[in-house]
């Protein structure tokens, strides 16, 4: 072989390297393209939900109070009869049997919506007001165009008189779409049309708060002491390579460890973000580990002799000099554990976050649900309403989770020191 | 002859089954320069971390014999090693100034050591530092800009003033312009000139120009042995060991 002939080789081969990469790099992408793509075409009709323009006659015979009567006696107040007389208006019906699907159209919440609109405008009575009126799961998801409506009746749960007034209110414009506060606002729901996050967020934030609060604390004092103080020999060789253990272990183990130490022997309350908290803390602790010590690691010993040399105490020298340079990439060890830590489900499951709450929890020791595993529940669930909330509750964990990788990547440029 | 600041006897350190050192006996005299060379892996900077006992560091490392300074025993246990640096400073082979500002970096010793109480005298301990150090003119300017962007030989006469700004009886320059391009080096070493007026100065180097340059006395090591040291002139003009005269010729290292 000549040496052009060498030479071409080794190019070829640099080329072919180069092609393999990108090809690597696109077919990477396009499976995330095509994950985005799917939950977004899914998910994005989550935020708008389907109300229904009705024409409420707050009739003074069917309600037992007066105007000016004080906010608790509208609460206690029965709105049920001018809801059901007010919404069998939306269109003319026969008989009773017609009047029960027409108001199937309609939320279960109804009632309460109209109540909220009487609250917010304390005098009404003997007036109208038009509203707007959530509508059922099913006339939503007809109305996104989730639901065919070409199937023979009897293999629909939307009848074919239920279409008719469907296409009587869009005809007359009475059909609509509006943001959906209820998925941001509520618990969970068996009505997919009232079912949302708000109890799953609030859960997940107080487990993540817990976590936090437990893990990088202990975290960060003991890859301090391991790193910088404790003589190196047998037991801390041992304790380091079961750290790495400890980072490899199904976070399942961990869910079995909580059900039996947590909730068994110590009696913590099931199904608390106290719990899950805990539990994702010991999950978390050896992936805050690994990073932080790596952190410490890679401050040049040049930096500590420095400090050692002009009288700092070993103390000092860690404390004023080696922590705060390796302070960027603990925290963004930090911020990527937690990250694992809010998409994580299996322990979570089973601790019991995955008992059906409906109120929203107030305090860590509530019963509560948590954002992955609220994805989880709605996934099982048959109603077609729920595929899209399952959707877009993965948008929103999808999101915190780019927002806190994107963090711990500006915090790690912005506060690391060149020492050279 | 100047009095003798730090003396050795006997003196072994040893990194694990490999000894570094055998049976260095060494004085050093007061206000005077003394210029370490011998080839690399010689044990002249194991020898100066003996002195303000950085090899405490090394885990493995294990140092018999004795030290004194000033008749007090420096390799000793109960020794509070951070006063023993804070009258013993160094300067490294590459230069190390913290990624702090320019202030910062000497003002550091002086507060941990409880020196310089307000911000005034803080300022003048600085000021004074650098100025040694011969390094005021340059950086007066720019005291709040951090230590890390100076060029290499400023950031040497940084650590050297770093070093002076606690106020040390000795310092110690383990090949302080190994690092540095010639113009650097002249400085430093006009600047050690200057320095041994107030300090007793002990300096490794690979240089024998910059050791017949700088220093009073010079000793010799060879794989971990004190061959010979005597006076910086004896040594390089007529040496009594042949190993020496081979070394400092060229022939061998």
């Amino acid at each position: 072989m000549t040496k052009e002939e060498r030479l071409k080789k080794r190019h070829k081969a640099e080329k072919r390297f180069r092609f393999y990469g990108v090809v690597s790099i696109l077919v990477a992408l396009l499976f995330v393209l095509i994950l985005v793509q799917n939950i977004f075409s899914k998910g994005s009709s989550a935020f708008k939900k389907t109300v229904i323009n009705v024409e409420i006659f707050f009739d003074q015979e069917l309600l037992e109070i007066k105007n000016g009567a004080s906010e608790n006696e509208i609460i206690e107040a029965d709105f049920y009869d001018v809801a059901i007389e007010s919404l069998i208006k939306a269109y003319p019906t026969k008989n009773l049997k017609e009047e029960n699907q027409l108001l199937k159209l309609f939320s279960g919440d109804a009632e309460f919506e109209i109540k909220q609109a009487f609250l917010d405008n304390n005098n009404l009575i003997g007036k109208k007001i038009n509203l707007n009126i959530t509508a059922s799961d099913d006339i939503d998801q007809l109305h996104k165009g989730n639901y065919p409506r070409d199937l023979p009746e009897d293999r629909r749960r939307i009848s074919d008189f239920q279409l008719v007034i469907y296409d009587f209110l869009v005809e007359n414009d009475k059909i609509g779409k509006n943001f959906n506060n209820y998925f941001f606002k509520n618990g969970d729901s068996r009505d997919p049309e009232l079912a949302g996050i708000g109890g799953a967020l609030v859960g997940s934030f107080y487990s993540i708060l817990i976590c936090l609060l437990l893990a990088f604390p202990v975290a960060v004092l003991a890859s301090i002491y391991l790193e910088e103080f404790a003589p190196k020999n047998k037991i801390t060789d041992f304790i380091e390579i079961n750290i790495n253990n400890l980072a490899a272990v199904p976070s399942i183990v961990y869910g079995l460890l909580a059900l039996q130490i947590l909730l068994a022997t110590i009696q913590l309350p099931r199904s608390t973000p106290l719990v899950a908290g805990i539990t994702l803390a010991l999950m978390t602790l050896p992936r805050i580990i690994i990073p932080c010590r790596a952190s410490l690691k890679a401050v040049p010993p040049s930096i500590r002799e420095g400090a050692l040399a002009v009288g700092a105490s070993k103390f000092q020298s860690v404390f004023h000099h080696v922590v705060p340079l390796a302070l960027p990439g603990t925290l963004s060890g930090t911020i990527i554990g937690l990250a694992q830590a809010l998409g994580e489900t299996a322990p979570l499951i089973l601790i019991g976050m995955v008992a059906f709450v409906v109120d929203i929890p107030s305090s860590p020791v509530d019963p509560s649900s948590s954002l992955p595993v609220q994805v989880y529940l709605w996934s099982e669930s048959a109603e077609r309403g729920f595929v899209e909330k399952t959707s877009a509750t993965i948008m929103m964990l999808l999101s915190f989770l780019i927002v806190m990788n994107f963090l711990a990547v500006y915090l790690r440029q912005k506060f690391e020191k060149r020492w050279n | 002859m100047n009095n003798i600041k730090i003396k050795s006897k006997n003196l072994n350190v040893y990194y694990g089954e490999k000894q570094a050192l055998y049976d260095v006996n060494l004085d050093l005299n007061e206000k005077e320069v003394t210029a370490l060379i011998g080839p690399s892996g010689c044990g002249k900077s194991t020898f100066i971390r003996c002195i303000n006992r950085m090899n405490d560091v090394i885990d493995i490392c294990k140092v018999t014999g004795n030290i004194e300074m000033d008749g007090i025993e420096i390799n000793d246990k109960d020794l509070d090693v951070v006063s023993l640096r804070e009258r013993v400073g160094m300067v490294f082979q590459k230069p190390n100034p913290f990624p702090k500002s320019i202030y910062d970096n000497v003002s550091y010793g002086p507060k941990i050591h409880g020196k310089g109480e307000s911000k005034n005298e803080l300022d003048e301990i600085v000021e004074h530092s650098l100025k040694k150090a011969a390094l005021w003119e340059e950086v007066k300017d720019r005291l709040e800009e951090p230590g890390t962007s100076l060029s290499g030989g400023q950031q040497q006469r940084l650590c050297i003033a770093r070093a002076i700004s606690v106020n040390p009886e000795v310092i110690l320059m383990d090949e302080p312009c190994s690092a540095l391009d010639p113009i650097a080096t002249a400085k430093i070493e006009e600047l050690i000139d200057e320095l041994k007026k107030t300090y007793t100065i002990v300096i490794v180097t690979h240089s024998m120009a910059q050791a017949v340059r700088v220093s009073q006395k010079t000793g010799f090591f060879h794989l971990g042995k004190l061959i010979e040291v005597g006076k910086t002139e004896k040594i390089f003009k007529n040496p009594d060991n042949k190993m020496t005269q081979d070394y400092i010729t060229g022939r061998f290292g």
